[in-house]
């Protein structure tokens, strides 16, 4: 009886002391986040510098969420006579762009919005934090220098797509920046300016890997950014010359950067997913299909016809069509017929929308899906040329002979003839309707008209089979309001 | 102010902490008395002499006690001075002081009023007639010999306050249940399940053949007493015990067959073809389908799309429960299997189960119970991928033009017609999605009844362990010839201690005292993997091989919390006439910053018997009679881990070339270091009363719970890097009405029916959302492609789940070109409420246009038996309840994803010059239809007739007992909403900001089950 009650004590005096040890244990109550990354402290190593930088190049590749792999930016550059979209479908959205008529809750240009802005998130991060990481100096260097390049990208999109935008270069969150008012485009530019020649500065001459930069490609960026410049809204014409300049450069060492023209038009647009592009490419976002977000999803159904098992999100306009100039380039630039389910091809006048498509826009041998890994071309050097060519001619009011060979070598890989004898203005206007001939649904087209103010004389003749204008084509048809996530969310925008 | 608080939450910790600690110490130091010990036995019968098996008989003021055997008997071993309380469910309780007696023989009273049931309360028991909460309780007896195979369907409408939805109507998938309403916008409102002591299991992990009795805790009274975690309401479930004496085993069986309610009525390929070119013709594009292939569909017919998708389901269950026991030991095992078909082609549910019971008495006041129960459960392709991925969606969206294979036998890949998604059939058969569910929950404890009359320790260790696999695979034809397969495992381990120290005693016959202090800490440990393989070489292999594929994705995560908790309760009834409960609990907890881990949850509730005042038994009106109110805080852990931190998001990979990707981080959302509990004040006023000895009885509750410092979402602009803030900023009222009837309408020898009747109604609102933003928006996914914005939106003055669109108004019609001409539109397009007058239909004319949320519910269960056949007829409805149908707007807008019109509805649309008055658009280049408009909000009220079972009970032969039976469920439905079952629904069962839309959810299914029991 007595050992049987210290044993029976015994038992509840363990029971309850194991209970009440858990009451002891002083730090029962912290927070045990192993697994979890936080703060600057992550950025402290090469390898947390390198992942911090990747994550900021996801802001312009996430499909279907935001960024440029999917039809966003196609959509957002409707505007130019090159592209349009379905007349009744669920193209809401595309339809505001060719119609001048974008509201603030359109899709899509707020999945562009967000993705240039989440990269440039990730930019502040890393231009914040990267004095203290530790490593070998020359990746350190090329890391801060695309990261540089990552944020003046992002703000050249916004600034052409919004004008006034808020202007951010911090990292960390704090509730003062929701009652920040926006910046001008003078501001915006340069910061661009700025970063971009620290990034040409900081970046190899060699690409890291085909997704990311090289010096050609700053440079290249930074003329397009001068030549954007001196049109509208700045209208900074003494850019021109800059243009010129930086353009020169990397056409001057286009050995160096690894660019040149590749041959045939065709095999630019062979858009075979096991390639990493062409030579021609100047920069690209790399895509994979393994990885949902990672897949291209402007190649395929995106640009194919209902007949095709294709979405019919975007297509030509049909003068565009009517007036390209005939030749290799037409050819692989449209599809004209269509090879329907069961077999039986149909024109493009019989189809069910009734226009050509975009040929350059499908997967190789004509796979019927709606992703790939062909990479989203950014830049080419064919547009390299073309910047040279029309901002040496308007900076100088006479072309030289390396503005008429940069023509001339597009216009022969097309079969056309070359230009000759022109006048300053002639001669940069030839080179801008070559850029929408070349650059066909390449987001080209769209900026042209915007800064060369453009808009409403190419848009006043469309043809009646597409859809028209609404209401009159003013200045303030250049740019699109902010999503209207950011003015809710900050009244003072 | 903070640091007070900080300073007092630090010394009453220190106080328990301390008073525990004594009390103990001064527990295990003082010596045993040596007690009296002697045998008593008996035997106890109802009025009419029936032995009365399974009555609980317990020595007063300890855990000790038995339950007597088929012939009535028990036999206990009891002290000097012991009173033995014989309580019975459906008799009153008695107590008798044992004295000298050796033999005590008992006949208990019927009572049909239940006062005296002894309900299980948080840590805890209580006589019915002494609660000043709201509890509700439902016994094994109401769905005896009903097909019911999870709690969920036991809740359902047998409870008042008590809402479940079966949002998804495949075999095995969760159910939204409610008590009380919905509290809070982030957070989870599911109640929390306490099973034997365990708190927080998984409900799908309970077997309801091994419940004894559940009681539903609604008012603050009873649930302030688990504090952070009883703001949803506490659903307590305890398993059986074995018997005393006996060894008795049990096996039932059932099987059944499940049918559709009711299908989408369709156009049929011939229609479907004519109407496509009469359309292409309307909008000025080419035809699509010849002269001649239309009058071939006319005549061949095409395919029905929907006879591909659905089909009539088996299912089975079989349960077997061994109990029984000796002097001092008693066990109850038992093992369940189920396995049901879903109506959906290639996907079903099985379910293994199993539980022991063993309660041990090692001497007269020790007693230690161990409870095991372990399940594993497989869901297969139960739960269908949202929006376009998934069968039903597509089964009314592809094209009945289009056949589903090819003269090969191949699979089709592209319906050139109608949807631009993969096909039906693909998605059942060229997938698959597994989940399987491994749970085992061990709680172990002892009792102990300490040398001081009426104090009682209680110790308790309890592990849960609940892994989930999933494993799936998509197909080549699913995945557009980039097939892929996965596989992940996430783990939770929780733990939790108990210490309890109770004291039950009644003073001077008069006082009666009843008090407990508790000590708990719990922790749960989440771990987890998954491994995707993309690109699979050989497709065949799908799950099993995954190293075959050409990239992979790898990802691991962990999270922790822990809980510490002091709470303590005391109840005083004064002659069972005045009653006072005052509980406190007051819980720390991991998830917080220094400085808001703690947080105290009172309660005080109050009850006065009026039926035992004088004045009211001379009325001879009532058999009871008594009021209750109660006021108490209660909180809810609507946050998870490591919210008040900014943590990376570590999944933003990124591909530099096409031979991989490689592994980024991103910033998340920023944390909020100040974040707090959500807090819910509730105040109860319950009436109860009974009449006619107690044949007919009447519980009416009204309750208010004001939710504050609700966590909610500041959206933050893209141009800081996006996400959202969390901050303790809104509020939120649930108030509402609950009325329950009870009667026995009829009793007599051979007749008996006793019909249960329950309604409540409950009205929730969005008080405040602390300015942070005017509306905040709660999107679903669920339509991806076809709606506008976020679907719902929380505005203040409205309910949560409320829906945002636009107002239909209908067709424009002949006479108002003009008017419509504004809006780019012309008679037969469809016209909507410009409520900006801007002349145009744009974001800012969308308004609230329906409620998501039901406001009422009502159960009405009736159980007749004639001699050995016992008749139950149960009625369930939901009504004040709007129903966003995506189904229909996606067959029914001939764009998007859907691109053709699918529904015969589209037959009686405007037809310029033939049909101007429908309010179904035309076919028109100009028409805009929005699927987030009220043309597509529907009511979803229904009354079900959830059962209808008949069971017969065959004379026992040689203590064999056997009965059979045969039910229906969901037999009718009584509704205006036009898709397949108002009740299903495609969001999880977790939120309640967004709720109600059906997007070609999973219907539930009419099901016919017939079953035998058999005892020994």
């Amino acid at each position: 009886m007595k050992r049987n009650d210290i044993m029976k004590r015994n038992l509840i005096w363990a029971f309850g002391a194991a209970v009440m040890l858990v009451a002891g244990c002083k730090n029962y109550l912290d927070e045990d986040i192993r697994g979890g990354l936080l703060g600057a402290q992550a950025l402290q190593s090469q390898q947390g510098l390198e992942a911090a930088l990747t994550g900021a190049y996801k802001g312009w590749a996430n499909t279907w969420g935001y960024g440029f792999i999917h039809a966003t930016a196609v959509a957002a550059t409707m505007g130019g006579d090159d592209i349009t979209t379905h007349k009744a479908s669920n193209k809401a959205d595309f339809r505001e762009f060719d119609q001048f008529a974008v509201p603030a809750t359109n899709q899509r240009t707020q999945a562009l919005y967000n993705g240039c802005y989440k990269a440039i998130q990730g930019a502040n991060n890393i231009l914040a934090n990267y004095q203290n990481t530790q490593g070998d100096q020359a990746t350190i260097d090329a890391i801060v220098g695309e990261a540089y390049f990552i944020r003046a990208v992002s703000y050249y999109w916004l600034v052409r797509l919004y004008k006034d935008i808020p202007l951010i270069q911090q990292a960390e969150f704090s509730e003062d920046l929701l009652t920040i008012g926006r910046s001008g485009p003078e501001e915006v530019y340069n910061l661009i300016v700025s970063d971009l020649t620290a990034a040409e500065q900081l970046v190899p001459n060699t690409k890291r890997n085909p997704g990311r930069p090289n010096k050609g490609t700053v440079k290249a960026y930074l003329a397009d950014v001068y030549l954007t410049m001196a049109g509208w809204p700045l209208k900074q014409t003494d850019k021109y010359a800059l243009a010129a300049a930086k353009a020169k450069e990397v056409i001057d060492n286009k050995d160096l950067y690894g660019f040149r023209l590749v041959d045939t038009y065709a095999e630019l647009y062979e858009n075979d997913p096991e390639k990493n592009g062409t030579a021609e490419t100047v920069f690209q976002i790399s895509t994979f299909m393994g990885v949902g977000s990672t897949q291209n999803a402007n190649y395929g159904f995106s640009a194919m016809p209902g007949e095709e098992g294709g979405w019919d999100d975007f297509f030509a306009e049909l003068n565009f069509f009517y007036d390209f100039p005939e030749g290799p380039r037409k050819d692989a630039t449209f599809r004209t017929t269509f090879i329907r389910g069961d077999g039986s091809t149909i024109s493009w006048e019989d189809s069910q929308t009734e226009h050509p498509y975009y040929y350059k826009y499908y997967q190789k041998n004509e796979v019927k899906n709606h992703a790939s890994q062909i990479p989203e071309s950014m830049m080419r050097y064919a547009h390299v040329l073309t910047i040279y060519a029309e901002a040496q001619a308007r900076a100088t009011g006479t072309p030289d002979d390396l503005a008429y060979e940069c023509i001339n070598a597009i216009r022969r890989r097309a079969e056309l003839d070359p230009l000759e004898g022109l006048s300053g203005a002639a001669f940069a206007d030839a080179v801008v309707q070559e850029r929408a001939w070349e650059f066909a649904a390449e987001r080209t087209r769209w900026f042209d008209l915007v800064r060369l103010e453009m808009v409403a004389e190419a848009n006043a003749n469309k043809h009646p089979n597409d859809l028209q204008p609404i209401g009159e084509m003013t200045e303030k048809n250049y740019v699109f309001p902010l999503p209207f996530s950011e003015t809710s969310a900050n009244p003072n925008l | 102010m903070k640091s007070e608080v900080l300073q007092w939450n630090k010394l009453m910790l220190n106080v328990i902490q301390t008073a525990c600690w004594c009390l103990l110490l001064a527990l295990f130091a003082t010596p045993s008395f040596a007690r009296q010990q002697s045998t008593v036995t008996g035997q106890v019968t109802a009025t009419d002499g029936a032995p009365l098996t399974g009555v609980s008989v317990q020595l007063r003021g300890s855990g000790a006690g038995t339950v007597t055997d088929e012939n009535g008997r028990y036999s206990l071993q009891v002290g000097s001075g012991a009173v033995l309380v014989f309580s019975y469910v459906g008799f009153s309780t008695q107590e008798v002081a044992v004295g000298n007696q050796s033999t005590i023989n008992v006949q208990l009273d019927a009572d049909l009023a239940a006062l005296d049931e002894v309900v299980v309360v948080g840590y805890g028991t209580q006589r019915r007639t002494e609660l000043t909460g709201s509890v509700a309780t439902i016994s094994p007896t109401e769905f005896e010999e009903q097909p019911v195979t999870r709690v969920d369907q036991v809740l359902q409408g047998r409870a008042t306050g008590v809402q479940v939805t079966n949002a998804s109507g495949a075999p095995g998938s969760d159910a939204r249940i409610r008590i009380r309403g919905a509290n809070s916008v982030l957070g989870d409102n599911n109640p929390l399940y306490v099973v034997d002591g365990f708190v927080g299991v998984d409900f799908n992990t309970i077997n309801p053949n091994d419940i004894e009795s559940i009681q539903i805790l609604k008012d603050a009274a009873s649930t302030a007493i688990y504090g952070s975690r009883g703001a949803n309401g506490v659903v307590i479930v305890t398993t059986k015990k074995g018997t005393r004496s006996g060894f008795n085993v049990t096996y039932s069986a059932q099987g059944s067959r499940s049918y559709i309610i009711n299908k989408w009525d369709v156009l049929n390929a011939g229609e479907f073809a004519e109407i496509v070119n009469v359309r292409s013709n309307d909008m000025g594009i080419s035809p699509i389908f010849s002269d001649q292939e239309v009058a071939n569909f006319r005549q061949n017919g095409g395919t029905d799309w929907q006879d591909l998708v659905f089909r009539p389901a088996w299912g089975q269950q079989h349960q077997v429960t061994i109990s029984g026991g000796g002097e001092r030991t008693t066990y109850m095992v038992s093992g369940n299997y189920l396995n049901n078909d879903g109506i959906i082609n290639n996907s079903g549910f099985k379910r293994y189960m199993f539980r022991s019971n063993i309660n041990s008495n090692l001497n007269d006041d020790l007693t230690i119970r161990i409870n095991a129960s372990g399940s594993r459960t497989e869901n297969n392709n139960t739960n269908l991928q949202s929006g376009t991925g998934n069968p039903v969606v597509q089964a009314l969206s592809w094209a009945p033009t289009t056949p589903a294979y090819d003269e090969n036998g191949n699979m089709i890949q592209a319906d050139p017609v109608g949807s631009v998604m993969v096909s039906p059939v693909a998605l059942m058969y060229d997938r698959a999605n597994l989940n399987q569910g491994n749970f085992v929950n061990l709680v172990g404890g002892l009792n102990y009844r300490l040398p001081v009359e009426g104090l009682t320790l209680d110790l308790q260790y309890g592990v849960n362990f609940l892994n989930r696999q999933t494993q799936s695979y998509n197909g080549p034809v699913v995945s557009r010839n980039n097939p892929s397969a996965s596989r992940s495992s996430s783990e939770d381990w929780t733990l939790q201690g108990t210490a309890s120290l109770s004291y039950r005693r009644v003073f001077n016959e008069a006082h009666s005292l009843d008090a407990v202090a508790v000590f708990e800490s719990q922790q749960l440990t989440n771990n987890n993997f998954s491994s995707t393989g993309n690109g699979l070489k050989f497709p065949s292999l799908e799950y099993y091989n995954l190293q075959l594929a050409n990239s992979f994705n790898v990802g691991t995560g962990f999270t922790k919390w822990t809980l510490l908790s002091y709470l303590g309760r005391v109840n005083y009834a004064f002659r069972d006439k005045y009653l006072l409960s005052l509980a406190i609990r007051h819980d720390g907890s991991s998830k917080f910053g220094p400085g808001n881990k703690y947080s105290t949850f009172p309660t005080v509730g109050v009850g006065y018997n009026l039926s035992e005042e004088e004045f009211i038994r001379n009325l001879n009106v009532f058999h009871s009679l008594k009021l209750r109110g109660s006021w108490g805080k209660t909180g809810s852990q609507a946050i998870s881990p490591y919210a008040t931190l900014s943590t990376y998001n570590t999944n933003a990979p990124v591909a530099f070339d096409n031979s991989g990707i490689v592994s980024g981080i991103m910033l998340g959302n920023p944390g909020n270091p100040l974040l707090r509990w959500e807090t819910t004040e509730q105040v109860d006023v319950g009436l109860e009363a009974s009449f006619f000895a107690g044949r007919l009885s009447v519980e009416a509750d009204y309750f208010r719970k004001h939710t504050t410092d609700l966590l909610l979402n500041q959206s933050l602009p893209a141009y800081v890097g996006g996400g959202s803030l969390t901050k303790n900023v809104g509020e939120v009222e649930n108030r509402g009405f609950e009325v329950a009837l009870r009667g026995v309408i009829v009793d007599n020898n051979q007749w008996n029916w006793t019909s249960n009747f329950n309604i409540s109604m409950v009205k929730n609102e969005v008080k405040s959302l602390g300015g942070i933003a005017p509306r905040i928006g709660q999107g679903t996914g669920v339509g991806a492609g076809m709606s506008t914005t976020n679907e719902f939106m929380l505005i203040p003055g409205y309910s949560l789940g409320s829906y945002w669109g636009l107002k239909y108004l209908g067709t424009w019609k002949p006479g108002q070109e003009a008017e419509a001409a504004v809006y780019n539109a012309k008679p037969g397009d469809s016209r909507y409420e410009d409520i900006s007058g801007d002349q145009a239909i744009t974001t800012d004319d969308f308004q609230i246009i329906g409620r998501g949320i039901p406001s009422t519910t009502a159960g009405w269960n009736n159980t007749v038996s004639y001699k050995s056949f016992t008749l139950n007829v149960f009625f369930q409805g939901v009504f004040g309840i709007d129903k966003l149908n995506y189904t229909r707007a996606a067959a029914m807008s001939g764009s998007g994803d859907a691109r053709q019109y699918i529904l015969s509805e589209i037959k009686d649309r405007y037809i310029p010059g033939v049909n101007e008055t429908s309010d179904i658009p035309a076919f028109s280049a100009t028409n805009v239809v929005y699927t987030q408009s009220s043309r597509f909000i529907e009511d979803g009220s229904y009354i079900r007739l959830k059962n209808l079972s008949l069971s017969y009970k065959l004379p026992t032969i040689n203590k064999l007992g056997i009965s059979v039976f045969v039910s229906g469920t969901n037999l009718f439905t009584i509704t205006d909403y036009t898709g397949i079952d108002p009740e299903s629904s495609n969001i999880g069962s977790g939120t309640d900001t967004a709720q109600g839309i059906d997007y070609g959810a999973y219907p539930n299914s009419r099901t016919y089950t017939a079953g035998v029991n058999l005892s020994f």
